[in-house]
């Protein structure tokens, strides 16, 4: 009896050091986490620093050709004192801009959308037939875009849409060869949307019924409900979402390496619809393409530089994303 | 306490030292990384080597391009690093470039583009920017902007046409910069009005033109007429030695080997 009341001491003891061992472990696996992490950033901004101390802020200006300079810098003489590293960035910055920017702009009205239409209007078999398909499209490689960017829309765009004069129009400063902002965009776009109506219908569909219900009742109609109560209140997984779509659009290297022109080229906003057809280069696309030259040690300080900012905005983001949710956690919180 | 661990040492030392010569002489490895140019003729010649001494060696070959070879072997990480490039003063100390092979390099337009020939003045003035239009280009077979697809500065390729074709000609701003010779020759069979340079194993589909008045092919490239060609290397830390040296050798001075690089490289002999 009195056994089965106190259970026996040693047991107690052995299960609290059982307890206790797996705490180690598990804080030991997460510590090592933290520690690759501070470590990976260390190691990317000591190998970038030379870049970034030689150049200054005149790094992320523009000026010059950026191609030109990343050539000059791989071929920089052998003696270390003579290594070249002058580069301004500002096309390729401007260019991840753009194609990201871009990207989640669309992405995100497209994916608002459809997620209200999957949720909300859609026939319950279409919804049905619809949800696995979004998640498949979300799960494609970016090559496989990149295959049918570069075989089937580029050629289209280089070949049909644009129009000798308007070629011939900037022939001095810029190619128009179908690789372009615009089909990086609708690419990028195809690509990241996908993920974002998969994470919104979740969210969607977790509003609790009572709130849409009780709104209905009062003779509200479906497509006003949706918008002032259920997508309003799914607003912090909206900017989720967001977060997410941007940071894959941001590190998205091999599809825009394929497709986007492959030169270091800052499109000009006032060229009218010019501006869609001019080429550009992500940083990350920038990254891929020059890999090979990384055995050049000021050439791979100057990728390893591109790195950390890519790394740099990362952090921003899922800060802006973490500092987005704050005002809008109060309508989650109730239920 | 001392003697048995100082005696187990020994003996565990005795043992890997009469184990590591016995595996290397039952069966040496060589591993090659480097350049993608380089890369289809290695796999030949390793093939060829293992039909000639069959057992005697195993080959393990990696790509990655010519400067991830010259920078591989430098570190000790492979036994030969091949290199489409000439050597460069940046080039890590103590290194051996053994020539193994030339290959050519085209000038190559779309097909609908029957360009028949370029002298290296219209090759100059295309791929410096200072010729913007087909029209001004004399044997075009179409009118209009030229889009001009080169390679990234990383490249063996690049190294070579700047070499070879351009010399003190910088390549235009305005060129598209590709990362390996079948982007390029995709870019150039999509677009018209493309025009680049590819290693000439990559040719097929496209419009190759002339260069200084004779074809780029395989028979002008043996018989040295055809100008545009360049090196292909087997890169060795000192002297090429042991089991990758007595490759090198075969590769340069074998006669089973020239058959083998005869089929779509130059040979040295």
């Amino acid at each position: 009896m009195s056994a089965a009341a106190h259970p026996d001491p040693a047991a107690g003891v052995a299960t609290e050091r059982t307890d206790r061992r797996v705490e180690l472990t598990l804080g030991a696996l997460a510590s090592f986490i933290l520690v690759l992490i501070a470590g990976m950033i260390v190691f990317v901004f000591a190998k970038a620093w030379p870049s970034f101390a030689h150049n200054g802020l005149a790094w992320f200006g523009a000026g010059g050709n950026v191609d030109s300079q990343l050539g000059e810098i791989f071929n920089s003489p052998a003696n270390p004192a003579a290594y070249q590293y002058t580069l301004h960035a500002w096309p390729l910055l401007y260019a991840t801009l753009l194609t990201t920017g871009g990207a989640v702009l669309l992405g995100m009205t497209f994916a608002l959308l459809s997620a209200v239409f999957i949720v909300e209007f859609a026939p319950a078999g279409l919804a049905r037939a619809l949800q696995p398909v979004v998640r498949l499209l979300a799960a494609v490689p970016s090559v496989i875009y990149g295959l049918i960017g570069i075989l089937v829309i580029v050629p289209f765009v280089g070949n049909e849409l644009i129009h000798q004069g308007r070629r011939k129009s900037v022939a001095y400063v810029v190619q128009l060869s179908g690789t372009s902002l615009l089909v990086a965009v609708l690419i990028l776009t195809v690509m990241i949307t996908p993920i974002m109506i998969a994470i919104i219908v979740d969210a969607l569909r977790t509003v609790p019924r009572g709130w849409t219900e009780g709104a209905a009742a009062l003779g509200v109609n479906r497509w006003r409900v949706m918008w002032t109560i259920t997508v309003r209140a799914a607003r912090p997984a909206i900017v989720a979402a967001a977060v997410l779509a941007t940071a894959r659009a941001l590190g998205e290297a091999i599809m825009l390496s394929m497709v986007s022109g492959s030169v270091g080229f800052a499109p000009n906003p006032l060229d009218g619809l010019t501006f869609l057809f001019e080429p550009v280069r992500p940083l990350a696309a920038t990254i891929v393409d020059n890999a090979e030259g990384l055995s050049v040690k000021p050439f791979g300080q100057t990728i390893y530089a591109f790195a950390a900012i890519l790394l740099v905005s990362s952090f921003f983001l899922s800060f802006a994303g973490w500092a987005a949710k704050q005002p809008l956690k109060r309508y989650a919180g109730r239920a | 306490m001392q003697r048995p661990h100082l005696t187990a040492a020994l003996a565990l030392g005795g043992a890997v030292l009469a184990v590591a010569p016995a595996t290397a002489a039952a069966r040496p490895t060589i591993s090659m990384s480097g350049s993608t140019s380089v890369a289809p003729l290695a796999a030949k010649l390793a093939r060829g080597y293992l039909r000639a001494f069959p057992g005697k060696v195993g080959f393990r070959l990696a790509q990655g391009g010519s400067d991830i070879g010259v920078a591989d072997v430098a570190r000790g990480r492979v036994s030969i690093g091949n290199s489409s490039r000439d050597p460069k003063p940046t080039d890590p100390g103590g290194l051996v470039f053994n020539k193994i092979a030339r290959d050519a390099i085209c000038v190559a337009t779309n097909r609908r583009n029957r360009l028949s020939g370029v002298s290296q003045a219209t090759v100059k003035a295309i791929f410096g920017g200072k010729v913007r239009d087909w029209s001004q280009v004399p044997g075009a077979g179409i009118r209009g902007p030229i889009d001009v697809i080169v390679r990234t500065p990383a490249s063996g390729t690049q190294d070579a046409f700047q070499k070879i074709f351009l010399e003190k000609t910088t390549v235009t701003s305005t060129a598209a910069q590709k990362a390996s010779n079948g982007l390029v020759a995709q870019t150039i069979k999509n677009d018209p009005r493309a025009v680049g340079y590819v290693s000439l194993a990559f040719t097929r589909g496209l419009n190759d033109a002339r260069y200084q008045g004779v074809g780029c092919n395989l028979r002008n490239a043996k018989s040295g007429q055809y100008l545009g060609t360049r090196n292909f290397w087997m890169v060795t830390r000192g002297r090429a030695r042991g089991a990758a040296g007595r490759f090198i050798r075969w590769v340069q001075r074998s006669s089973a080997a020239v058959p083998i690089i005869s089929r779509g490289w130059v040979p040295l002999r």
